[in-house]
């Protein structure tokens, strides 16, 4: 159920996204004690981006673990902890540094369920701070969901709000399979409604931020916040455009896509990670065969990153991304029939 | 994808070229290297090559006329893909005229290019293809309006809409014509006006039996009227009053006598309008527009005066609504100017009449015995025969007679 569907509560309780995650990883410690944390400086320190906070002094140093400067070595500790009936919830420091721990993610944690006839599974969530957009350059800024959306028996979650980055990531702990949560770093400071008790928001299961009548929009993380600010600004243009939010990358909610382009007759897909070969590319195929082909009306457009190392210069940076402007000007174009 | 053909930057300092002549046609086969056209800039005419090997379509015709640089001007098919096989011959006498009826979107999608429209050359999005289907619609008779002349939803949706509204016109304009079947002269679709005006005409002339009554009436009293009114519109600072707007002055005043002439056939029974709302035929940029002139039959000299120059003027800079160009009850058209001697026109419906107004001219005419000179205007009323008989226009056009002739008894 998308998360605005639920009924609004009495008082708006407002967590950033960063606490809505934390107070996710103490539910869970505290209802299960086979969960634990991993990870360099989630520690004392608080994690790199204060996910973790004071968890260290509540749950102490056995559940809330820092590790040496190895993804490999963290990520295979993780695999086996798993497998041995553990729920490790694993951090990332930079997405970016997950290059390192490819080989127990891929190769590892995404085959076992299925090389042992399912009498082992890894029941891990990694989770990777990710991203443009903070001044850090082309090795800690990029977005590389598509990689592992890429790879059976992974599950790839980007939500963009605090309410699914609480949800979400409990839903993931209960999964009995590896999840990975991209989480963007330039939402971690955003602010919402986050419910206090311990809610699942579910996995495959796109949001339709939005409702309109011309063209769908589709973005996931930052980007779908920047489809609802351009659905704003279109919308004072006369041009009614429906927003979803994916939130799941892999599983993929087909469904709710197809039924918006059925309506619309066009879409438009956003997202950081680099174009070529990216979500995008992934998502007009589905629609180009389909049925919902015959409901095009335009040529479907994706908006991504440049096919470009993230610069480090800001202005730069700021370009190598879709910003909420190309939105607007993409849509326009598409609705407004411009040549496309 | 097509490889765009665009004028080149062949000059430090050039921003517009021309294209001077093509060397190829419509759905020629290019090599890559070869001489497609020729640019002319401020300095020189060169040659420009294909920037690949294909079938060139969608050709941009005009030639002489400044283009900007990096404008595309054409597009090279590559091999395989849909519109580069050269139609087939047997193919190409139906579809024609399906292709005649597809416009150029901009200059830049120019095309005159009747061989493209085989089926499988077609540009349509898959919405309008389905559109299509369901309605057994052949999209070669469709325009588009889209990028690159593609046929889109809308194109669809406004085909049928028009087909269901003017089926009989639909029928008569589906018989492939032998003419249309060369690619000789200019192609230009219709403007939106043009559409509409096509579209009500025919229905006028199809739904509504027309006849005519032609009196010759001596404008000399109207003639002197205008003059003194002009001077007394002068004191009051109200524009100059023109033979069109006294016409419509006098008319208006003469249909208050004459109900059945400002009225409508609506269905199976007559509509008598209240108000005498007079239509004034005007051309704008080669369109027809009839802004009117609202309660006319209660206006003075200088207020119908005023009135006209305001909606003249709001018709040149396109700042008339719909309102003011609709609810007329009557139509006033007037190509004396033109040195038209006498025509007829069609009834503007739903109305019932038409007044058609041709040139005065100094005439010989008998007089007291006399043969002497005077000013005399043939006024030709159309009417709808469905609800206006001979005799009630004859008895109209008696009285507007009198009222040019003596214009002072009425006024």
């Amino acid at each position: 159920m998308p998360s605005d569907t639920l009924e609004a509560p009495a008082a708006i309780r407002e967590l950033s996204y960063a606490e809505a995650a934390r107070e996710a990883l103490a539910q869970a410690m505290e209802a299960d004690e086979r969960v634990f944390l991993f990870g360099e400086d989630v520690g004392v320190y608080g994690g790199a981006f204060g996910v973790s906070g004071d968890l260290v002094h509540r749950f102490g140093t056995d559940r809330v673990i820092d590790t040496p400067i190895s993804e490999l070595g963290i990520a295979g500790a993780a695999v086996g902890a798993a497998i041995t009936g553990m729920r490790p919830v694993l951090e990332i420091q930079f997405s970016d540094f997950v290059t390192l721990a490819m080989e127990q993610i891929v190769n590892q944690a995404a085959k076992i369920r299925f090389m042992f006839g399912g009498k082992a599974s890894v029941p891990m969530v990694v989770r990777l701070p990710g991203g443009s957009g903070t001044g850090a350059a082309a090795q800690h800024s990029q977005s590389l969901e598509a990689w592992f959306a890429h790879v059976p028996g992974l599950k790839v979650l980007q939500p963009s709000t605090p309410y699914d980055a609480k949800g979400m990531l409990l839903a993931a702990i209960d999964d009995p399979n590896p999840v990975l949560i991209f989480e963007h770093k330039l939402l971690y400071k955003t602010k919402g409604h986050v419910p206090a008790e311990a809610y699942r928001v579910p996995i495959g299961q796109a949001a339709i931020r939005r409702e309109g009548a011309d063209i769908t929009i589709v973005g996931s993380s930052i980007m779908a916040l920047k489809a609802q600010a351009a659905a704003e600004r279109l919308a004072a243009e006369g041009i009614s455009a429906e927003v979803i939010d994916l939130r799941s990358i892999r599983p993929i909610d087909f469904t709710t896509i197809a039924e918006s382009v059925r309506k619309t007759h066009r879409l438009l897909v956003v997202y950081e990670g680099v174009k070529t070969m990216g979500i995008g590319a992934e998502i007009s195929a589905m629609i180009a065969e389909s049925e919902v082909f015959d409901f095009l009306d335009a040529p479907i457009i994706r908006l991504g990153g440049a096919d470009a190392p993230i610069p480090y210069n800001p202005v730069l940076e700021k370009a190598a991304v879709p910003q909420e402007d190309d939105i607007v000007a993409a849509a326009t174009n598409l609705v407004r029939r411009g040549e496309a | 994808m097509p490889v765009e053909v665009i004028l080149p930057k062949v000059d430090m300092d050039m921003e517009t070229g021309t294209i001077e002549a093509w060397h190829v046609k419509e759905g020629d086969l290019v090599r890559q290297g070869d001489t497609i056209f020729e640019i002319g800039t401020n300095k020189a005419v060169m040659e420009v090559e294909a920037p690949a090997s294909g079938a060139i379509r969608n050709i941009m015709t005009e030639t002489g006329v400044p283009i900007s640089v990096g404008t595309p001007v054409a597009w090279i098919y590559l091999d395989g893909e849909a519109g580069n096989k050269p139609p087939e011959p047997a193919a190409t006498a139906a579809p024609v005229a399906a292709v005649a009826s597809r416009p150029r979107t901009s200059a830049l999608a120019a095309t005159e290019a009747p061989a493209f429209a085989t089926a499988s050359g077609l540009r349509a999005t898959p919405l309008a293809r389905r559109i299509a289907r369901q309605h057994a619609l052949d999209l070669g008779t469709v325009a588009g309006t889209g990028p690159r002349g593609r046929i889109g939803e809308i194109d669809v949706r406004r085909h049928l809409d028009q087909r269901s509204r003017c089926a009989p016109a639909e029928q008569a304009r589906s018989a492939p014509t032998p003419i249309a079947s060369t690619s000789e002269g200019r192609l230009q679709p219709f403007s939106a006006i043009r559409r509409i005006v096509a579209s009500r005409l025919s229905q006028s002339m199809s739904t509504a039996p027309h006849f005519y009554l032609t009196s010759e009436i001596e404008m000399s009293a109207a003639r002197d009227l205008l003059g003194r009114l002009a001077a007394r519109h002068e004191r009051i600072g109200a524009p100059k009053p023109s033979i069109t707007v006294l016409i419509a002055r006098i008319a208006a005043r003469v249909l208050r006598d004459h109900p059945v002439i400002n009225a409508s056939a609506e269905g199976e029974a007559t509509r008598f309008h209240e108000r005498i709302n007079i239509g004034i035929a005007m051309e704008r940029d080669g369109d027809l527009v009839v802004p009117v002139l609202r309660d006319a039959g209660s206006m003075d000299m200088p207020a119908m005066t005023r009135e006209f120059a305001r909606l003249r003027d709001g018709m040149a800079r396109r700042t008339l609504t719909p309102a003011e160009l609709g609810g007329g009850t009557f139509t006033i058209s007037n190509l004396g100017m033109y040195g038209v001697d006498s025509f007829t026109a069609i009834i503007n419906p739903p109305q019932g009449a038409i007044l058609a107004v041709g040139r005065t001219v100094d005439k010989p005419v008998g007089r007291d015995s006399q043969i002497v000179l005077r000013p005399m205007a043939n006024f030709t009323l159309s009417s709808d025969h469905r609800i206006v008989d001979g005799v009630a226009a004859a008895r109209f056009m008696a009285d507007l007679r009198e009222a040019l002739e003596s214009p002072e008894v009425l006024l």
